[in-house]
């Protein structure tokens, strides 16, 4: 029986953003661009989208005098991924 | 990268990457940062040790509080510079251990001016140093680090078999086996990352 891949994680960009900030304490808006290779305007996008869904936090503020966006992971945002690697290797399993 | 749904394969293997991406590397990047203290140290240290035998004025040693005025505004627009986006727990980590040390550091130093006699000024630090050398070095595991640490930490019991100038010599060495040369190792192996 094939568990549900959360339909918030399973795609393209959003996965990538909740990978990384598995991996790191907190990540500015830049680093995820870059590490993405996404534009400003979709990762903004996608980021408000985990943000409702609570499985990141954004924190708005400033480095010196240039505006900086801070983006940490939640608990919620961490089981949902755990949840979803699971998901992910129950098809795996089913296809070996 | 757009926003479409994705197949298993492709989901695997963007986890699989954007993890990769962040491992490790992030604290590998702090080379720049032990040349730093490294030469700071190295050149104020033989700066004291020439001065002291050229004309044996004590008030030399002045001279050490060199090391943090120049070191920490150094350090301050080093980590400026290199910003790096991200934090890892084992970055920050590493991070609370050096102001740990920093403060005790700084606290030892103050000292001297309450009793000069008090404690092995030059054995103390160094092996408190050290100490935050090996910690690094294991907490990013890496080993080049680690034994430059632990061989400081060997090192340093020979300041207490020394006197005098011997000791400051001795002190100044440090720097090259604990800092220079695993920050110049550390940069090497950041680069080669960053290619791969």
């Amino acid at each position: 029986m094939f568990k549900d891949l959360d339909p918030l994680l399973h795609s393209q960009l959003r996965l990538a953003v909740i990978s990384i900030l598995v991996s790191v304490e907190e990540a500015d808006f830049v680093y995820l661009r870059e590490k993405t290779g996404s534009t400003g305007g979709n990762l903004s996008v996608q980021l408000e989208k985990l943000n409702e869904a609570g499985y990141i936090e954004i924190e708005k503020g400033y480095s010196g005098k240039r505006p900086r966006t801070l983006c940490r992971i939640t608990e919620i945002g961490r089981n949902a991924f755990e949840q979803y690697v699971e998901a992910l290797k129950s098809y795996f399993k089913a296809t070996t | 990268m757009e926003e479409r749904n994705l197949t298993q394969n492709e989901s695997l293997e963007i986890i699989t990457r954007m993890i990769k991406e962040t491992r490790n590397n992030l604290e590998k990047d702090g080379g720049s940062i032990y040349l730093l203290w490294g030469y700071v140290w190295l050149f104020v240290s033989l700066a004291i040790y020439f001065l002291l035998m050229k004309t044996g004025d004590y008030r030399m040693q002045w001279l050490w509080f060199a090391i943090p005025l120049i070191g920490y505004p150094g350090m301050i627009y080093l980590l400026k510079k290199e910003k790096r986006g991200a934090i890892t727990f084992a970055g920050r980590v590493i991070g609370n251990i050096w102001i740990v040390i920093g403060v005790v550091a700084a606290l030892l130093s103050l000292y001297m001016f309450i009793d000069y006699k008090a404690f092995p000024i030059l054995f103390t630090m160094a092996l408190l140093i050290n100490t935050g050398v090996a910690m690094s070095g294991l907490i990013i595991k890496f080993k080049p680090i680690i034994i430059a640490g632990f061989l400081g930490i060997l090192l340093s019991f020979v300041i207490l078999m020394l006197n005098g100038l011997d000791q400051i010599l001795i002190f100044s060495l440090f720097a090259v086996i604990m800092l220079i040369i695993p920050g110049h190792i550390l940069n090497a192996a950041s680069r080669k990352v960053k290619k791969a």
